[in-house]
């Protein structure tokens, strides 16, 4: 019995298993992989476009941070306006000695 | 039957052999040496099997065409991650455009506020 079963099972798994195998995994290729020529012309025009529109926001960001280094604070903040305000609680706290808090 | 981008090729610029491997390599971005590796293990495992697949992709597969070998690593990068998963590229791309689109908000609150603080301080001259 042992004999007869052992090569039934090989030949099983060669013949039947392999191909099972390989043919689910093409089938599943084939429908995962449903990407046309004009998706991917699309697709790398996105992304170079994000890329180009992420390096002008970077410049952008550079030249509000050199022109007012808390900028995020201010737009975030209404209550504080204007920029001179801040430089005279400056120099009020750097007169009383006490450290400056910014809230 | 798919798109060039996404397509499997025999990579001949980076081929010991005939290329099957460097471009497995290529087409999922893992290294070529453990690509290397595993068919060497498989040989052990299959035997002439693993040499009759990989004769049969390398008679099968195009080689790549020289304007898809890309400079960037960045840029094959991306189309590796393209092959593996378009709809996760996708998220991806929208979510840079989410993102630049919270910079922009902030840095258009900023500019806008400033200006009217701008307008204050003049008011205030008069």
């Amino acid at each position: 019995m042992e004999d007869i079963m052992l090569p039934v099972v090989i030949l099983g798994i060669l013949f039947i298993g392999f191909p099972w195998v390989i043919f689910h995994y093409i089938t599943k290729w084939k429908t995962a992989a449903s990407l046309t020529t004009a998706d991917e012309n699309l697709l790398d025009e996105l992304h170079d476009l994000a890329r180009r529109l992420d390096d002008r926001m970077g410049t952008i960001e550079r030249i509000v941070q050199d022109e007012n280094p808390n900028w995020r604070q201010l737009g975030s903040d209404a209550v504080e306006t204007a920029l001179e305000d801040r430089s005279d609680r400056i120099l009020e706290a750097s007169r009383s000695n006490r450290p400056f808090r910014r809230d | 039957m798919s798109s060039p981008r996404t397509k499997f090729y025999l990579d001949k610029h980076n081929a010991k052999w005939s290329g099957v491997c460097a471009g497995i390599a290529d087409y999922t971005g893992l290294d070529v040496t453990v690509i290397r590796i595993g068919f060497v293990l498989s040989l052990f495992i299959m035997g002439p099997m693993a040499f009759l697949i990989y004769f049969l992709i390398s008679w099968m597969a195009p080689r790549k065409p020289i304007e898809l070998y890309e400079h960037d690593p960045a840029q094959k990068k991306f189309w590796q991650g393209v092959r593996r998963s378009p709809h996760r590229v996708a998220r991806d791309v929208r979510s840079r455009f989410r993102d630049i689109d919270r910079r922009l908000a902030d840095v258009e609150t900023y500019v806008t506020s400033s200006n009217s603080s701008l307008a204050q301080e003049i008011e205030q001259l008069r």
